[in-house]
């Protein structure tokens, strides 16, 4: 019965959304205040029977109810408990019930945390978040239902894909969801001052923090699933411009782009039209980054004929989203000239050009992305789009963005001259260009490398002197500065640990036997022989690795290559961590006697990468807590 | 169709929580109004405090000034309107009647329409352990059932019991010597009891499946892996391209035929 509940649960859900969208629309055309400020019980009703919903399913799980067609599909007695509670969201049903899950958690915190929102554009916003969790609903519920039950319940579940069965699912999922799902949170303000025809400083204030805590989740979303398929893939590698992982990276570009946008929207009432562009778009983008993953568009373009009611509803959705938003934006076109005048070389100018290069990157990605797929779904033939290109196209784009990045902090708003600037900062650029030289003679003539570390110089330095500059003038520093640091910083982090890792690094496949050693980047890796290897849920083979430096052991590196209920091997690669480098072996296939391909890499700053993604997060968060968004000034 | 007394339950709670709220309104927030005059008076503090941090020059700072003035100016045309009350009695009797109207025929259309037979127990799935337990049993009045057969070789592996699993897959494939599914899991069975080699009858029963099935992906897999051991790395890259060529774009197994390829091409270059 308690799947039943469940399922009716969701109704319920469906029905509340349908009222969110009612009454207060009534309440606010009709001046009926009561029914106005229905909204907010109204999405704590919703998120109450979606909560419902989503723990009802879990339950299923984890008691092993295989009388459940999803819970029967993607698990069984043997799975893990952790597995077994994360694999709810491990195929599409469940992951359409997290995506509901946590839209209603983000409106929640809506209505908790916006008291300083009017309340007349707080029900709107409340309103169109409403909206959207209906289609979802509907969606979920008539096309991709996870309470359908078997008539004739299994003895045993299937496998859960082997490649999730990590704690990477437990995590990644969630938090990219709370990032794409948080996009929706600017785009309902949008919508909603779109729609009262109010286009004032209330929503341009409260639309920001919303969006930096939504990008600092996306953020984290993406660097989790670049660690996990770093380790879990076993190929070492940690970005493969595979369409699922640009399907998040774009939104999250546009994202960028917005927040910047915001601030000069904010603070100068420039930019609103752009603003309110990149709002729709950035969700647009994460809807279709969403439903193109889900409904197997971008692994396989038949995927999408084979159930043509999730295409349909999938193509209707977001008709109605894209179409809808650009139509009301073109009614409100008026409303939004409104701009006060900027100058060639001012800090507006900066973020505008800094605008421009990273949505001209998305549009490099979003290319890259859907080229194949239009030319396979027209039957104009196959081709791939893969690294080559987006490293060729990507890299000069975002080169000039990072440059800029550094110097824009110094601009100073409305106008400036960049003699000032050039007097102010000489010094420290010839500093820099010292330091590259020193780093071409002692570390690498790796132009690359070299350019990578140029880069991350540069940023290091200007945001020093930016820091040293507001210690002197003994002003109070704001959580927006020093979150605006760290995330600078962080990419500068990112930029070179990327860098240095793609082009320093060591991969060497080895046929090796008992005994046998090998060194690799000063690093001797032993080979000490291959032994038999169980666990509840699969069993496999462990090899074992002793890795000296100097004669002195470093680590000793235990490789599994196991074999799941389906069949094939997967493998398990052991990594020794450290900030510097990754020692990183993964078990290939048995050759014979006591012989194993072997394949080792060595991964110099390889870490740097998720930290310089981590310390972006951290960024945007502090820059989202910022006192002035909690400032009460009187009236 | 079946409503429970839970789902009545859940209706009637819905309803409740939502009447509350209309005999008794959440305070309005403040007005567009005000909330304006706040954050413009804020962002006028700011611009005088990006002008003591040298972010502005003053020659600009008036202008900005003006223009947050201005800004403000344009903002406060908020109509007046007044409140017009609403009879929560009749709303809390609309809403109740719409949720419980739309949510039973929502539910009805969606749910099945016969609940499956078990339901009515209370359902215990059966560990791997207990379904070997429960097949054998039904392998006494059935012992030629093939299916079984092959499914208890399976769980018998699930649970580590090669040896007795290496039984049950001979006893089925002395039944059905033509499935290539029972084929492979046979022979992988046996590669697992002698160290993972795949050689002697592993390897004799993965030629039959190439006989009966060239096109198979998991028989050219497997075939790739008996190449490999033997050396053969020609043959394995052969067996493996073949099966990458086969295989659909997104089929999950790819990305370990290709890295086993890659392992075997690196070495080659070797």
């Amino acid at each position: 019965m308690l799947i039943e509940i469940g399922h009716f649960a969701l109704v319920l859900a469906l029905i509340f959304s349908i009222l969110l969208v009612v009454l207060p629309s009534i309440g606010i055309y009709q001046n009926k205040s009561s029914l106005a400020q229905l909204s907010k019980p109204l999405v704590w009703g919703q998120c109450f029977w979606i909560t419902v919903a989503f723990f009802v399913l879990m339950s299923a799980f984890l008691s092993n109810d295989f009388s459940v067609k999803y819970v029967a599909e993607n698990s069984n007695t043997q799975l893990p408990i952790l597995y077994k509670a994360s694999a709810v969201w491990g195929a599409h049903e469940g992951s359409l019930l997290l995506w509901v899950f946590v839209l209603s958690l983000w409106s929640i915190a809506v209505s908790i945390f916006s008291k300083q929102i009017p309340s007349n554009l707080l029900n709107l916003i409340l309103t169109v978040l409403g909206a959207v969790s209906f289609g979802f609903l509907l969606f979920l519920l008539y096309t991709s239902n996870p309470f359908e039950r078997l008539m004739i319940p299994p003895l045993e579940g299937r496998e859960l894909n082997p490649l999730l069965q990590d704690f990477g699912l437990a995590v990644h999922p969630p938090m990219l969801y709370m990032g794409y799902v948080g996009l929706s949170v600017p785009f309902a303000f949008v919508i909603s001052a779109l729609i009262r025809g109010q286009l004032d400083s209330s929503w341009l204030r409260w639309t920001r923090p919303w969006t930096l805590i939504s990008w600092a989740f996306l953020t984290v979303g993406i660097i989790l699933g670049s660690w996990w398929a770093y380790y879990e893939l076993g190929w070492g590698g940690w970005w493969f411009w595979d369409p699922v992982e640009n399907a998040s990276f774009m939104p999250w570009l546009v994202a960028t782009a917005l927040i910047h946008s915001l601030s000069v929207s904010e603070k100068r009432g420039a930019f609103r039209q752009w603003t309110v562009l990149l709002a729709i778009g950035g969700f647009s983008l994460s809807l279709l980054g969403t439903f193109l993953v889900r409904s197997g568009v971008l692994t396989s373009v038949h995927a999408f004929a084979t159930d043509p009611a999730r295409g349909l509803f999938i193509l209707i959705f977001l008709f109605i989203v894209i179409g809808g938003s650009l139509a009301l934006y073109a009614w409100r076109y008026n409303l939004l000239q409104k701009n006060n005048p900027i100058s060639l070389f001012s800090r507006e100018t900066g973020l505008l050009v800094n605008n421009i290069l990273l949505v001209t990157a998305m549009l490099s990605v979003l290319l890259g992305t859907l080229y194949p797929l239009i030319l396979d779904t027209l039957n104009l033939g196959k081709i791939s789009v893969g690294v080559p290109y987006f490293n060729a196209v990507f890299i000069p784009i975002m080169l000039p963005a990072v440059l800029v990045m550094a110097i824009v902090p110094f601009v100073r708003w409305k106008k400036d001259n960049l003699m000032r600037i050039a007097s102010h900062l000489r010094l420290y650029w010839l500093g820099i260009l010292a330091l590259i030289l020193v780093a071409r003679i002692i570390l690498t003539d790796n132009v690359y490398v070299l350019l990578s570390i140029g880069l991350f110089i540069w940023m290091l330095v200007h945001v020093m002197v930016l820091l040293i500059s507001r210690i002197r003038s003994k002003s109070i520093f704001s959580l927006a500065f020093v979150g605006m640091l760290v995330a600078h910083l962080g990419i500068a982090v990112f930029v070179l640990g990327a860098t240095v890792t793609t082009q320093l690094g060591i991969e060497k496949d080895i046929k090796m036997s008992v005994g046998e050693s090998h060194n690799i980047a000063g690093y001797d890796f032993v080979f000490n022989g291959v032994s038999r290897h169980e666990n509840k849920n699969y069993r496999g083979f462990k090899g074992d690795l002793t890795v000296l430096k100097d004669n002195k052991e470093v680590v000793r590196l235990y490789p599994e290559k196991r074999q799941y209920q389906t069949g094939m091997p997967m493998t398990e690669a052991a990594i020794d961590p450290s900030i510097s480098r990754d020692l990183y072996v993964a078990l290939g296939e048995s050759l014979g006697g006591d012989a194993w391909s072997v394949r080792i890499y060595y991964k110099p700053l390889v870490r740097w990468i998720w930290l310089g993604g981590l310390m972006i997060a951290i960024g945007a968060l502090f820059a989202a807590i910022d006192r002035r968004y909690f400032l009460r000034i009187k009236s | 169709m079946i409503f429970s007394w839970q789902m009545i339950l859940m209706i009637v709670l819905s309803s409740i929580f939502l009447a509350w709220f209309l005999y008794r309104p959440i305070r309005v927030n403040l007005s567009d109004e005000d909330s304006n005059i706040r954050i413009n008076r804020q962002r006028q503090n700011e611009l005088a405090s990006d002008m003591s941090l040298g972010l502005i020059e003053e020659v600009y700072y008036q202008e900005a000034k003006d223009e947050i003035i201005g800004t403000l100016a344009s903002e406060l045309k908020s109509i007046e309107s007044n409140n017009v009350e609403t009879k929560p009695l009749m709303w809390s009797f609309i809403i109740a009647l719409f949720i419980a109207i739309l949510s039973l025929s929502l539910y009805s259309q969606l749910a099945p329409k016969a609940m499956p037979s078990s339901l009515d127990k209370s359902i215990e799935p059966l560990s791997l352990s207990e379904s070997i337990e429960t097949l054998k049993d039904y392998l006494i009045e059935n012992p030629g059932d093939f299916q079984a057969l092959k499914i208890m070789g399976l769980a018998q592996i699930g649970i580590g019991n090669v040896d007795e699993s290496i039984e049950t897959f001979e006893s089925a494939y002395l039944i059905n010597p033509a499935d290539i599914d029972l084929l492979l899991q046979y022979a992988n069975a046996i590669a697992a009891s002698q160290e993972g080699q795949f050689d002697g009858k592993s390897k004799a029963l993965i030629e039959e499946a190439f006989i009966l099935d060239p096109q198979s992906i998991q028989v050219l897999y497997f075939s790739g892996i008996v190449a490999a051991h033997e050396g053969n790395l020609n043959g394995a890259i052969e067996f493996w391209q073949k099966a990458l060529y086969l295989m659909p774009e997104d089929h999950p197994d790819r990305n370990t035929i290709e890295e086993a390829l890659d392992t075997v091409l690196n070495l080659q270059v070797k």
